[in-house]
C-alpha cells in the first residue's frame, strides 16, 4: 500500500513538472511568435535615438522632439518625447523590414486628458512617410485642415520624411480635433489616409 | 522520494517565477476585439505601459488613468506592432495611476505589459 502511494506520489509529481514545461514552451512559443515584450522593451531604453524632427514649446506646454530609434532587435520605433528629458518616450515600433507597415504613411498620436476630447490637452500627432510623399494634412472635425512639415529622415539606410505637430490649445477647448491624417503624392493625389479615432 | 518530490516543487516554483519574470504582462497573449480594454492595479511604482501585436495595423491605445479624477494621461494611440507611453510623475504627486490598454479595432493576438 505504501508503494503503490510512493508511486502515485512520484507519478503525480511528474505529471506536475511535465505540465509545467508544457505550459511553459506554449507561453514562450506565443511571445515569440510576435514582439517580445522583455527583450524590446530593454533595446527600447538602451538603443541610440536619431532627432527627425522638433515641435516648438507653446502655450506653456514644453518642446518635444520627433525621435527615431533602431533597435538591435530589429526594429523602427518613433518616439515622440520631451527634448528636455528624451528617456520619456511615447510612440511605438514596427519590424525594420515594413517600418510603416506597408503604408505610405504611419502616425502616432498622443495627449493628455480625455477621453473625451473636450478635456484632451496638449495633443500631439508624429509621423514618418515615405519618399514619394509629397504633402501630409491633418483633416479636423471642423473640415479646416492643418498641413505638417515634413523633415528628410533617413532610417534604416532608406529615405523617409519625419513631421511631428502640435495641435492649438484654443482648438481643442472649442472640441476641435483632429479627424485624419492624409497624404499626398506630387500630384496631389490622395496615397493615404488614417483616422485618430476622435469625431468631435 | 523525498529529495525527489522536493526537486519537483523547486522546479515548478522556478518555472514559475521565471514566466512571471520575462515580462509584467497584465492582459494576453490574447485575441482582442474591438472595444476591449484591460487595466492593472493602482500602483506609485509604473514606468512604462505597452501594448504589442502579432503584425502591425491594428489601432490600439495605452495610458495611465489617475485614482482620483481617474482622467487619462500619457495617452498614445497608434497602429504600431509595438506601442508604448510613460507613466506620469512629479515628485509632489500624491496620487497614483493604474497602467490600461484598449483595442480600437479587432481582430488581432497581442498582449499589454506594464513595467
Amino acid at each position: 500500500m505504501k508503494l503503490i502511494t510512493r508511486r502515485w506520489a512520484v507519478l503525480g509529481a511528474t505529471a506536475i513538472l511535465a505540465a509545467s514545461i508544457t505550459a511553459g514552451g506554449v507561453i514562450a512559443a506565443q511571445l515569440t511568435t510576435f514582439e517580445n515584450p522583455d527583450r524590446l522593451a530593454k533595446a527600447i531604453e538602451k538603443d541610440p535615438l536619431v532627432l527627425a524632427a522638433d515641435i516648438p514649446a507653446a502655450g506653456g506646454a514644453a518642446r518635444h522632439s520627433v525621435l527615431v530609434q533602431e533597435t538591435s532587435t530589429g526594429h523602427i520605433c518613433l518616439w515622440d518625447v520631451p527634448s528636455a528629458t528624451p528617456g520619456l518616450k511615447q510612440g511605438g515600433c514596427n519590424s525594420a523590414d515594413d517600418p510603416l507597415a506597408g503604408r505610405p504613411l504611419s502616425v502616432s498620436f498622443s495627449y493628455d486628458g480625455g477621453p473625451a476630447m473636450a478635456t484632451v490637452r496638449d495633443a500631439r500627432l508624429i509621423g514618418l512617410t515615405t519618399a514619394n510623399v509629397a504633402t501630409v494634412e491633418v483633416v479636423m472635425n471642423d473640415g479646416t485642415r492643418r498641413p505638417m512639415r515634413l523633415e528628410q529622415a533617413r532610417v534604416g539606410g532608406a529615405e523617409y520624411f519625419a513631421f511631428g505637430y502640435r495641435f492649438k490649445a484654443g482648438d481643442l477647448r472649442r472640441g476641435i480635433g483632429p479627424v485624419a491624417v492624409v497624404a499626398f503624392d506630387d500630384s496631389g493625389v490622395e496615397i493615404d489616409r488614417q483616422t485618430t479615432g476622435f469625431t468631435g | 522520494m523525498k529529495r525527489l518530490a522536493v526537486v519537483a516543487v523547486l522546479l515548478l516554483v522556478s518555472l514559475m517565477v521565471v514566466s512571471s519574470a520575462v515580462a509584467a504582462i497584465y492582459a494576453g497573449p490574447r485575441q482582442w476585439y474591438a472595444g476591449q480594454t484591460a487595466s492593472t492595479a493602482f500602483s506609485p511604482s509604473w514606468i512604462r505601459n505597452a501594448f504589442s501585436t502579432s503584425g502591425s495595423g491594428f489601432d490600439k491605445t495605452v495610458t495611465f488613468i489617475d485614482n482620483v479624477s481617474y482622467s487619462w494621461h500619457n495617452t498614445v494611440r497608434n497602429t504600431s506592432s509595438w506601442t508604448e507611453t510613460y507613466a506620469p510623475y512629479s515628485p509632489f504627486r500624491v496620487i497614483t495611476d493604474k497602467g490600461h490598454c484598449k483595442a480600437n479595432v479587432g481582430y488581432f493576438w497581442g498582449s499589454c505589459s506594464i513595467y
